[in-house]
């Protein structure tokens, strides 16, 4: 799924038992990302994010081992449960460095609605790094594209 | 509300072959099943069934030409993806600063109480 997540590594100077709350503790993700969020941080535990007042979106939390992994699936349909094929896979690693935390993230998830391409598409993970390949090319289009219009 | 995406769009780029595709028929402004198929490790048959899908979320349009079916970059619906994809991922990285933020203040007023 390498090729098509987002995954981001970034340092932070609070110990990792402090970077796992915020990652984990809804009183704490509404702070840094839904209006509100509903949940009980444990494996299994099932709740609901919230942007504004129409969008809810539901959540799964599938590991909850504080303070080094926190992992859930958000985004796929009310009264449905979350699955590779409906979701996004969120993923929060926690390792600890120095004083701080080495915090790594990942959402996975975009192209396992097409599993059957996915497993064909390992013979050319060595030709295409995904996004890192493919952007650079478009910007010359989306220039051609601006001045066009 | 930049979390919501065109999660059909998205799928259609997410995928590998189909970049390698997009990214041929941009370089040579076009191709059919055939002219693809002999450039990517993929059989004919599986490549149209990629067109296929591109064509249905409007990725590329084709025309008739001879024997087969010229497929062409809708470069509009491309930039589309394109900034969806750049609007999740800086999205994300927005939502990271905000977690070390939080977390870095929560530390410092733990070590004050501390110290």
């Amino acid at each position: 799924m390498k090729h098509a997540s987002i995954e981001r590594e970034i340092r932070i100077e609070a110990a990792p038992d402090v970077v796992y709350k915020v990652v984990s503790a809804p009183e704490h993700v509404r702070e840094w990302w839904p209006d509100e969020a509903a949940y009980t941080p444990a494996p299994g535990g099932t709740g609901v994010i919230a942007f504004g007042e129409e969008k809810c979106v539901p959540l799964t939390v599938l590991e909850a081992d504080p303070p080094k992994l926190f992992r859930f699936r958000w985004a796929y349909g009310e009264g449905e449960v979350a699955t590779p094929e409906n979701s996004f896979l969120v993923t929060f690693e926690l390792i600890p460095d120095g004083a701080g935390t080495l915090l790594r993230f990942s959402e996975t998830g975009f192209t396992e609605k097409y599993a059957e391409d996915a497993e064909r598409a390992q013979e050319y993970d060595d030709h295409v790094n995904g996004w890192n390949h493919f952007l650079p090319r478009l910007v010359a289009y989306a220039g051609r594209l601006v001045s066009s219009a | 509300m930049s979390d919501t995406i065109d999660d059909e769009l998205w799928s259609a780029v997410g995928d590998p072959t189909r970049r390698r595709m997009l990214d041929l028929m941009l370089a040579e402004g076009g191709g059919t099943a055939t002219t693809l198929s002999d450039r990517l490790p993929v059989t004919r048959q599986a490549i149209a069934k990629h067109l296929h899908l591109l064509e249905r979320v409007g990725l590329v349009h084709s025309a008739a030409a001879g024997r087969e079916r010229r497929y062409r970059v809708d470069e509009g619906q491309l930039a589309r993806a394109v900034a969806q994809l750049s609007t999740v991922t800086a999205a994300w990285d927005a939502r990271l600063q905000r977690i070390k933020r939080i977390a870095e203040a929560i530390q410092r007023e733990q070590d004050r109480q501390d110290g």
